[in-house]
């Protein structure tokens, strides 16, 4: 089914006129308010835009293969949990560069969707 | 609005021996989605305050959640701590029965200032000016650790199990996040640091544990009341001083570490003046990265509370996109503390 303009667009556009048209206009707690939704919308828009770049298949794969490697397990689409669960049972080095390292992977992920600017701290 | 001023105004009377009582000024108080904080201006005739006196009467909201104390709770702590000589609202009449307005209230003198973080932060103030604040944070702090268990009027605080208080923490924030049921990698990996590495215990103090930029209130450059204490509870020291310096409460002044305002050596200083007790830097920043773990996991409680249907709210529900934020820091505080830096 062809439903143009694309929710990407549509969403941007509105988030637009909220911050020009609404935010602008308003003081105190209800510019609070709008900034907020304005926020929300924001995320919806770069999670979209991180699924056409095949997220978040791509981390579950950086995660499989690091639990795998590790004999953990084939845990597809469940990696995250299955990651959570080995680190609790102690059943991985919390000093290991690599687990870091995928524990980094997985929280930018979630960062460039909630909140990209957090990424430059 | 007005009849619930005129239902807190006649109780005043009451308890002053008032003549009577003229409602001069009420307003809801910004800040609390558990409790309303109400401002009352009185114009008092005779009894034991007499004049134009200025109040805030804080009740629990109709849609109170209980992880935290009760407001009979909250008076008794409020009044150990005003006892210990920590700059707080002094706490003046508890009512515990709900038929008078509906919900348990208590009344408390209003203090000067604002406790807005982000104007606190944004203030243009000197060096002096910023070592001078944050020493009296310290000092405050020192104060509120003089009391120590038993205290008879407390008994409802329970004491750290296990006895070490971090531990205690950590064996409480798995609970949480065992029973949040969502998988957080990070904070598994961050609980066991801590646990591993968890500081000999200081002595059991009473501890504010909500004790950060906002919940206190600053008048110029003057600190004048500390504020919120349903945290309150029996623990270490560091942990006020950890949470206070948690990079989560710095709003947008990042490189000022105690609060976005200054600086942690002169948190330190101001404590150790107070009380003659050096604390250990290092089981500070152990305790920020506690404060890290806890703001993250009660981010996930608030996002809960959002999707359980419990309260639905965009807020509560932004705030759950923020727990990659504090997982950031954790994998980023770590490191730097193993580095040394």
């Amino acid at each position: 089914m062809i439903n143009q303009p694309g929710t990407r667009d549509l969403l941007t556009e509105a988030r637009q006129v909220l911050l020009d048209s609404v935010a602008a206009e308003l003081t105190g707690e209800r510019k609070y308010q709008a900034l907020m939704a304005a926020n929300a919308m924001g995320m919806a828009i770069r999670e979209l835009e991180q699924r056409e770049q095949g997220e978040p298949a791509q981390t579950d794969r950086t995660v499989r293969a690091f639990l795998a490697e590790r004999s953990l397990g084939d845990t597809a689409g469940e990696s995250e949990a299955a990651l959570a669960q080995a680190i609790r049972e102690r059943r991985l080095d919390g000093a290991d560069p690599a687990l870091r390292s995928v524990l980094r992977t997985l929280t930018e992920a979630r960062l460039r969707i909630n909140n990209p600017g957090f990424l430059k701290r | 609005m007005s009849a619930l001023a005129d239902i807190f105004s006649s109780f005043i009377a009451g308890q002053t021996g008032a003549r009577s009582a003229r409602v001069i000024d009420f307003d809801k108080l910004s800040g609390g989605a558990i409790q309303d904080n109400f401002g009352l201006t009185l114009e008092l005739e005779g009894g034991s305050r007499p004049g134009r006196q200025e109040f805030v009467v804080r009740q629990d909201a109709p849609s109170g959640v209980a992880e935290s104390l009760s407001r009979p709770e909250e008076f008794r702590v409020l009044q150990v701590a005003f006892k210990a000589g920590v700059t707080v609202p002094e706490p003046l009449w508890l009512c515990e029965d709900s038929e008078v307005s509906g919900q348990v209230f208590y009344v408390m003198t209003r203090a000067a200032g604002s406790a807005s973080p982000r104007k606190l932060v944004k203030a243009d103030f000197s060096e002096d000016q910023r070592r001078n604040l944050v020493r009296r944070l310290g000092a405050e702090l020192a104060r509120l650790h003089t009391v120590r268990p038993p205290q008879a009027t407390l008994e409802f605080l329970a004491l750290p199990d296990p006895g070490n208080p971090a531990l205690s923490r950590v064996a409480l924030y798995r609970r949480y996040l065992k029973e949040i049921g969502e998988p957080h990698p990070v904070l598994e990996w961050a609980l066991n640091w801590l646990e591993d590495r968890a500081p000999e215990p200081g002595p059991t103090v009473l501890c504010h544990c909500d004790f950060r930029t906002g919940n206190y209130m600053v008048d110029g450059d003057e600190l004048t009341a500390v504020l919120d204490w349903e945290f309150a509870a029996w623990s270490d020291p560091c942990e006020d001083l950890g949470w206070l310096c948690c990079r989560s409460w710095r709003f947008g002044g990042d490189d000022r570490e105690v609060g976005g305002v200054g600086d942690k050596q002169d948190l330190l200083d101001g404590y150790r003046e107070a009380s003659g007790i050096d604390l250990d830097p290092a089981a500070v920043s152990y305790w920020e990265i506690m404060a890290l773990v806890r703001w993250a996991l009660i981010a996930l409680q608030q996002a809960r509370r959002h999707m359980s249907g419990e309260q639905r709210s965009l807020e509560l529900a932004l705030t759950g996109r923020m727990v990659a934020q504090m997982e950031f820091d954790l994998l980023n505080q770590i490191q730097e503390l193993e580095d040394g830096q």
